[in-house]
């Protein structure tokens, strides 16, 4: 079967912020439908940034990003009906119950006629017990609120899923769950692309494994080739080599 | 999407303990406001019916004005009653507020609560609009949906303004009821509708500092850093530049001091007095005194203007200066109206002087008709709604600008 076309795309993406540090450095990934994509690296690697060029929160200095062929710096919003986010920390209102949150973003997502059912279905979906669906989310703790921004990703059925180390700070289980609920979502044929610094998520989910240093995809694996290759030992090797020069 | 951002804010606002303290203490501001000028107000017309001058006396005095429990800008002044004699007027003191605790604060009548109180709160419904949604990364959520800043922005005031608007209207309304079940104060139908125009225009002044409240959020990425910079700015806007002004024109307009004018007075009348004495023809002493006392006092009043005038152009740099004379004048207790009632009050003289004085006649009564709306906007109200407006838009489209460039990561 002929691979489809990818929905996510970087074409010699780059990134020099205005204090003169290169943030992403040409950088060329795609994310087909179905396709889970983890971009590894340390702190200040251009993961978050990727992401950022991804949504058009800041302009790429040079290249282009793609969502469902829509070039995103010159149709940004056409672009971003197609894509989902959910962020490291979903804070989301504190004085809104986890259903408005939900009611809010929806709308801001496009679904307009989406009933008090079908938010409590989603909710369902990712395992929210019951008696939190009208709580203030102010109440929530940490793992909820993940659940309820992917959540909020879910219901506005974007074939792209964007996230900026989802799982941080969550307990094991807390980060289980998640991983589950992103494995249904790959098998409905959403195209995942998620930054993480969890190199163990990242190998259990990824079909492919970029790993970012210095601005740069400096490695990157499939879930097949990881088979035979120690993850840990190739992110480290990577991680303790020289800085690359510019 | 414009509305249901606007709905979101407004909810949020209405779960928010904020919006309750704000609202109730609107609430308690405006209706003793109402209490305290109602009252100052029935006893001012209780004085006036007391010193209203008979048919046969020479004094020009009028009732307080209405809507001086709403505005009450320079009613006692103008409440004066004003004694005509051959040497000129004499101001007495008239129905001045009884209230002597008004000699140290301002009257708190419900332009000055809309001015200080409510600018102040418009201010705390702005400044974290943008910096608290960037903060919580509410912002970055919302934006990664097909959603222009621009509807963001706009929905964001929408929603605030209609917050704000919709209690502090149904509070003063309710207000406003109590009061007109008193029988003693008479609205007439030219008063509501300046009444009307008055909260119109307070709705501007309340969405000017709303606008400079996110103008700043867009300008900062923290709250904290907000409220500070947006207090520095409301006090100055408030306080500083309404007072620098007049401080100002007095050292640019040279103006003589009202001690100064009455020992110039005084020196003509004795003057006069003495060769009154010495001529039989005291009618052209009295006529000359009259003469050298008009142009004393027309060079004065000449002055005074060009004093008043510069110093309300410096003041409007603040549009505070241009929300008061705007809603001073429309209530008819501005400066304006206050200086059509002196024109009023020396023709009345002049009359009186060439009637009883010199034709014998009897002494006419004193009647003042107050300017129209379409006067009073000819004159100077509408240029002010209008600066309020453009800053309105001026704060909206910077905060637009800044918006469009501002760093949601």
């Amino acid at each position: 079967m002929a691979k489809q076309e990818p929905i996510l795309k970087a074409e010699d993406l780059s990134k020099r912020y205005e204090d003169g540090v290169l943030a992403v450095d040409h950088l060329n990934l795609d994310v087909h439908p179905g396709e889970v994509y983890c971009l590894l690296g340390a702190n200040g690697a251009g993961k978050t940034t990727t992401v950022n060029l991804f949504l058009n929160f800041i302009p790429p200095t040079t290249g282009t990003c793609f969502i469902k062929e829509i070039d995103v710096t010159k149709d940004p919003l056409e672009a971003k009906k197609y894509v989902s986010f959910v962020s490291e920390n979903v804070m989301l209102y504190g004085n809104f119950t986890a259903r408005q949150n939900l009611d809010f973003f929806a709308k801001l997502g496009g679904k307009l006629e989406l009933s008090k059912e079908d938010y409590h279905q989603v909710m369902r979906r990712v395992s929210l017990q019951e008696r939190a669906f009208e709580q203030r989310v102010k109440n929530f703790s940490k793992g909820m609120r993940q659940k309820l921004g992917i959540s909020i990703a879910i219901i506005k059925d974007a074939p792209a899923i964007l996230l900026d180390e989802p799982t941080a700070g969550l307990d094991p289980k807390a980060a289980a769950e998640f991983l589950e609920i992103l494995n249904e979502l790959k098998d409905e044929g959403k195209a995942i692309l998620m930054s993480t610094h969890d190199i163990f998520r990242a190998k259990e989910i990824a079909d492919r494994v970029g790993i970012m240093k210095e601005g740069r995809l400096v490695m990157e694996r499939t879930r097949e080739e990881l088979q035979y290759e120690d993850l840990v030992k190739i992110y480290i090797d990577y991680m303790r080599a020289e800085p690359l020069t510019v | 999407m414009f509305w249901s951002i606007a709905r979101k804010e407004i909810v949020s606002n209405l779960l928010s303990y904020k919006f309750f303290v704000v609202i109730l203490l609107t609430a308690v501001l405006i209706f003793t406001s109402f209490f305290i000028m109602h009252r100052d107000y029935k006893q001012r017309l209780s004085d006036y019916h007391l010193i209203k001058p008979k048919p046969d006396e020479p004094i020009a005095v009028i009732p307080p004005n209405p809507l001086s429990i709403f505005v009450k800008g320079l009613d006692d002044a103008m409440t004066r009653s004003f004694e005509i004699s051959v040497i000129g007027v004499d101001v007495r003191a008239g129905q001045e507020s009884g209230n002597i605790i008004f000699s140290f604060f301002s009257a708190p009548d419900f332009i000055y609560i809309v001015r200080v109180v409510l600018s102040l709160v418009a201010l705390l419904f702005g400044f974290d609009q943008v910096s608290r949604e960037k903060e919580k990364g509410t912002l970055k959520l919302m934006l990664a949906n097909p959603l222009s800043r621009a509807k963001v922005l706009s929905g964001k005031w929408m929603g605030n303004f209609l917050s704000l608007a919709i209690p502090f209207l149904l509070v003063t309304l309710l207000g406003f009821v109590l009061l007109i079940f008193d029988p003693d104060i008479y609205f007439s139908s030219g008063d509501l509708f300046r009444l009307a125009v008055i909260l119109f225009i307070s709705l501007i002044y309340i969405a000017l500092f709303l606008s400079l409240g996110i103008l700043i959020s867009t300008l900062t990425k923290k709250a904290a850093a907000s409220i500070v910079i947006l207090l520095f700015i409301w006090a100055i806007v408030v306080f500083v530049i309404p007072n620098l002004g007049t401080l100002l024109a007095r050292q640019i307009v040279d103006i003589p001091s009202v001690r100064a004018l009455s020992e110039k007075r005084e020196q003509i009348w004795t003057r006069e007095v003495l060769l009154i004495y010495e001529d039989k023809d005291r009618i052209a002493h009295f006529q000359t005194i009259h003469d050298d006392m008009d142009k004393l006092e027309e060079d004065y009043r000449n002055k005074f203007s060009r004093l008043i005038k510069l110093s309300k152009n410096i003041n409007r740099i603040s549009p505070v200066a241009s929300f008061i004379y705007a809603v001073t004048e429309i209530a008819g207790t501005g400066i304006g109206e206050e200086d059509c009632l002196k024109r009023d009050i020396i023709r009345y003289k002049n009359n009186i002087f060439q009637d009883v004085v010199i034709n014998k006649k009897e002494y006419p009564a004193f009647n003042y008709r107050y300017r129209s709306l379409s006067q009073i906007f000819v004159q100077g109200a509408l240029f002010d709604s209008a600066w309020l407006i453009f800053f309105v838009i001026l704060f909206f489209a910077l905060s637009y600008f800044a918006f469009v460039r501002y760093d949601v990561r």
